[in-house]
């Protein structure tokens, strides 16, 4: 049922799978990233087959990776502890055989970068980091080819209401997810929610982009009236292979949230969100969730240190179905 | 928290099956990992299909190193079939179950055609039987594994390959739902079922199997059979559960049989012999019955019946005969007489010669309800039996069967998936849905609390994503996928997105799945993905070649326009010679980028202008200045390399013999060099990389050739 694929290096701090499971690239404790490949592709045994320093400037533990998709080459953005956001790709050139290089170290001025996602299937790159005073930004690839050149897209905070500004933000983390849905002619939209001092940032949005006005607007809150300022620590848009609504979780000490998100906006142009489970399990921080392929079940990690896998029964009502627990 | 550890042998409840019917006990799976708690951080990340990989990532200034794990959540029935057995199976369902799907498809057409069952169309049981016996095959041999051999006399069992739970199941939701013929003599096929599954059924209980296996290791070490009373007890037991063959093969071994007993035990021997006629000529409700078998055949009921009556009497006869007093071995004739009463069809009787509740029923039907037709009533026989032999350890298929006397379908359907897994209730809900109306309006009514999909189709999504966990698998995970009709073609994308397009063979794999199922935007994607990829591992050919193919004409357009500063930075040979293939490439299909219709001329250009510099004759020359006009005329060939075209045509421009352009032509070049001296002063202008006097170079050359034109003509 169960086998150990992989053994990585002393002080892997953060790890991310490619689109295809066939790399993983991991983020040390000293600034360094390191690849792993599978020796053999009917195998599933890997090795380490690069690892090299991340940026030279800032020292510090590599706190999240993440892998740009695969139309844009074998690429990684990674932030380290100090707050840096860079992009790293594998290149073949008339020198060097495969080897890394840094393409682009983005401007942090004084706030940190919390997390950061690329965004799917549109027809240029988009990548949404969440900085620590509470501010988003997009950042959209200018040359389909060249990971080097990006320009800012968009900024704005976590909020509902565009008007209010909020100065002394502090945020611990925050948490992105883009829609998963592939085809180019939708309109690309992401959920986000952070864990921060300011309760109206906190709460999970969905962002949707505006094509007639060109901007991002807030098109749904997923929280209940009584719980908007409530500190979100993951969130995770679900695969639809046909469902007629969106499936997102959104995981705040009080639980894990299952929302279902439709696409009928109302005048204000919100769309219906709906609850429709809150799942406990994992005592304290939820980690990281992530849906399977076909959106059905949706794994879960915590402080409790064991996966949780959550699922709908033909009724549709949500539960455990399973817990993978390390021995202890 | 509230979860038991797993204790028993059975993973199967792991796998990611959501049922209705939910006897919800947490199941908590312990990973065999090195690493243990605490960690710094557990990170989850799902592979393809149903596996996932769970990082364990130790904390700082910890022992050990962190570890990846990967779990498949799809290990079904651990143990009894193996992974390659499973994987057969899976490849070898496929062109059973497509078959089928395209034959329904087909009835389907004809029926909304109006053409009432055409005659020489087969009905839908005759080709669902036709995939029934396919799957069965599979499954394993269809010998049943109580055949007794002629050869060696004292040989009761003939070691046969041991028969699987799935196949067991299989053969019961066959029986039950599909095969129309045998509706009629149900219990004489749950007889045959049994004869062939009952070893399985010893795994968790008593059963008649279990002993006659226990005494033929002892037939060989006992000399007179007849005095052992295990010999008549099994006897019974096996005639009980209609095991007639045995039963008269056993007789056979009693001791007056032997040659030297003729003249002593006459009435005994004339006994055993008079019972085992009677077992022979037993009266079966059935319309064939096997070689090897015994019993007397009758495929109506008011035959059957009329046959039973006077076996019946022939048994109560023989039963009251004086002869009895004259037997003086005892256990024979307690023997006899006792398994003269299963068939007189004694209650008390029955029931202490049979062990496990299904060998108990299997023998009410046989003698005590033998006119038992359909399911009528089966289900309140069921139970009776279940309370007289109570189980302690139920087998899974048990489970299975007493849900599908019970007629309950919701149970048969979790049953189905709960204990034989996902390929099981995928296929057979093919059977389910065809015997059961009730069965039918459960599988294919549609679930709005699960997205708007019909349970069938769920099963055959999650069937779909077990296969596409597999590399060897994952290719027919789309015959599934394509017969969902609402949220196949969904699943069959993300399983495309994530398959990896660097290997060649699965990209080819994946682009004709694609064609297949008109999903053409998946298969440019995944080119797309490949093309990027060689891009920038220096394979720039294939790149290209993959761009094209993928119709990426922003990222063509970009590589051409990569050309373009190629051109405009170096025309040394050595540099043209690297590019030259890609032109070649890209040029093949001109719309895909307008630029790249310029370098290809450029290419035409260069090559003629190559052939000048070699051989200097002035047909070479005349075709140069040819492609240096067509150049200059074309609109795609862009500004920047104008005055580079025409410096790197001195040459031609001064050709000694004659001149190599007319005046027209020479006009052209002298309106676009003077377009050129306009735009060099505008802002933005990118100046090419020559030497400061070429463009008072050109303009000489092409006044001088103006000159030479004009004279000329």
């Amino acid at each position: 049922m169960d086998k150990s694929i992989l053994v990585l290096d002393k002080g892997t701090r953060c790890t991310a799978w490619n689109y295809s499971g066939e790399r993983l690239v991991a983020g040390l404790i000293d600034g360094s990233l390191a690849i792993y490949d599978s020796t053999d592709p009917a195998s599933s045994n890997f090795t380490c087959t690069h690892r090299f320093k991340g940026l030279e400037a800032h020292n510090g533990s590599i706190v999240k990776v993440v892998w740009a998709p695969p139309e844009y080459g074998d690429a990684v953005a990674c932030i380290s502890e100090d707050g840096n956001l860079s992009l790293w790709e594998e290149i073949v050139d008339d020198t060097e055989g495969p080897h890394w290089k840094m393409c682009k170290c983005f401007d942090r001025n004084t706030s940190q970068v919390l997390d950061v996602q690329f965004g799917y299937g549109q027809t240029s790159l988009k990548l949404v980091a969440a900085y620590s005073d509470g501010r988003v930004k997009i950042h959209e690839l200018l040359d389909t080819l060249e990971l080097e050149k990006w320009q800012l897209q968009a900024e704005f905070q976590n909020v509902i209401d565009l008007v209010s500004k909020f100065g002394n933000v502090s945020c611990i983390s925050a948490s992105i997810s883009w829609n998963p849905e592939r085809i180019e002619v939708r309109q690309s939209s992401f959920v986000l929610g952070f864990n921060s001092n300011t309760p109206s940032l906190n709460s999970a949005k969905v962002w949707e982009f505006d094509l007639d006005h060109q901007r991002w607007l807030p098109v749904a809150e997923l929280s209940l009236p009584e719980d908007k300022g409530d500190q979100v620590s993951s969130v995770a848009w679900a695969p639809n292979i046909g469902r007629p609504y969106e499936l997102i979780a959104v995981a705040t000490q009080k639980g894990i949230s299952i929302w279902q998100l439709r696409s009928n906006p109302d005048h204000d142009g919100r769309l219906s969100v709906h609850r429709v489970a809150l799942l406990s399990g994992h005592e304290n921080e939820v980690w990281e969730m992530e849906w399977d392929m076909s959106g059905m079940t949706l794994a879960t990690t915590g402080s409790d240190g064991v996966v949780r896998l959550w699922q709908s029964n033909l009724n549709g009502a949500w539960h455990e179905q399973a817990v993978l627990a390390p021995p202890s | 928290m509230p979860a038991v550890t797993s204790d028993s042998g059975e993973v199967n409840s792991l796998s990611i099956v959501p049922h209705s019917l939910e006897t919800q006990t947490l199941r908590v799976y312990p990973l065999r990992t090195r690493t243990a708690p605490p960690f710094w951080r557990v990170s989850i990340s799902w592979g393809r299909g149903s596996t996932l990989r769970v990082s364990l990532l130790q904390p700082g200034g910890a022992e050990s190193d962190g570890e990846v794990v990967e779990v498949n959540l799809t290990n079904t029935e651990r143990g009894e079939i193996s992974e390659a057995e499973r994987q057969r199976i899976a490849h070898g369902s496929v062109t059973p179950f497509a078959l089928l799907q395209s034959r329904k498809n087909q009835m389907d057409e004809l029926h909304s055609a109006d053409f009432e069952s055409a005659e020489d169309k087969a009905p839908l049981w005759v080709h669902l039987m036709e995939y029934s016996n396919e799957i069965k095959s599979l499954l394993g041999t269809s010998k049943s594994y109580i055949t007794p051999t002629i050869e060696d006399p004292k040989a009761l069992l003939e070691d046969v390959e041991e028969p699987t739970s799935l196949k067991a199941a299989w053969e019961l939701v066959e029986m039950f739902y599909a095969d129309k013929q045998s509706q009629t003599w149900i219990p004489e096929r749950l007889l045959d079922w049994l004869a062939d599954f009952d070893c399985l059924l010893s795994a968790t209980q008593p059963t008649v199997h279990a002993r006659l296996v226990a005494f033929q290791k002892a037939l060989v070490t006992i000399q007179e059979v007849e005095n052992d009373p295990e010999y008549w007890e099994i006897m019974s037991s096996a005639l009980g559960i209609g095991w007639l063959d045995i039963v008269v093969k056993m007789l056979r071994l009693h001791g007056s049989y032997q040659l030297d007993q003729v003249g002593t035990r006459e009435i005994e021997s004339g006994l055993v012999e008079a019972v085992a006629v009677l077992i022979s000529q037993m009266p079966r409700l059935r319309p064939h019955i096997s070689d090897e078998k015994l019993g007397e055949c009758y495929n109506t009921k008011p035959e059957f019946m009329k046959a039973w009556e006077k076996w019946r009497t022939q048994l109560t006869k023989l039963d009251c005969h004086p002869f009895w007093l004259q037997c003086d071995h005892k256990q024979t004739r307690v023997g006899l007489k006792n398994m003269i009463q299963i068939m007189l069809g004694n209650a008390n009787v029955i029931s202490n010669a049979t062990y496990h509740w299904i060998e108990l029923y299997i023998s009410h039907l046989l003698y005590i309800r033998p006119f038992t037709v359909g399911l009528e009533s089966m289900y309140t026989l069921a139970q009776k039996c279940m309370h007289l032999k109570p189980i302690t350890n139920r087998h899974k298929l048990m489970g299975l069967l007493i849900g599908i006397l019970e007629e309950n379908t919701e149970v048969v359907l979790a049953e189905c998936s709960r204990s034989f897994g996902p390929w099981m209730i995928t296929h057979a809900a093919e059977l389910l849905t065809a015997g059961s109306a009730q069965a039918e309006m459960l599988l294919h009514e549609e679930q709005s609390k699960i997205g708007g999909i019909c349970i069938e189709e769920l099963h055959r999504l999650i069937y779909a994503q077990i296969l596409s966990s597999h590399a060897l698998t994952w290719n027919i995970a789309p015959i599934y996928l394509t017969s969902c009709m609402k949220q196949g073609l969904g699943l069959l994308e993300n399983l495309l997105y994530k398959q990896p397009v660097q290997q060649h063979q699965v990209l080819s794999e994946s682009i004709e799945i694609c064609r297949l199922n008109g999903i053409d935007y998946v298969s440019r994607h995944m080119m797309k993905i490949a093309g990027v990829h060689y891009w920038k591992h220096g394979e720039k050919n294939s790149a290209v070649y993959w761009l094209q193919q993928a119709q990426d004409e922003v990222r063509l357009n970009r590589i051409a326009k990569h050309l373009f500063d190629l051109v405009g930075k170096s025309v040394s040979d050595e540099s043209f010679k690297q590019w030259e293939g890609m032109i070649d490439l890209l040029g093949t299909e001109s719309k895909t980028a307008g630029g790249l219709e310029f370098l290809k001329k450029y290419r035409d250009f260069r090559r003629s202008l190559q052939q000048v510099q070699d051989g200097i004759t002035t047909d070479d020359a005349r075709k140069a200045s040819e492609a240096l006009i067509s150049l200059m005329r074309n609109p795609s060939t862009p500004q920047q390399f104008w005055l580079r075209l025409l410096n790197d045509s001195l040459e031609l421009l001064n050709w000694k013999d004659r001149p190599l352009f007319n005046v027209s032509q020479t006009k052209l070049l002298l309106n676009k060099l003077q377009e050129l001296s306009l735009a060099r002063l505008l802002p933005g202008y990118v100046d090419a990389d020559l030497p400061p006097e070429a463009f008072k170079s050109v303009r000489l050359a092409l006044a001088s050739n103006l000159g030479r034109a004009i004279l000329e003509e």
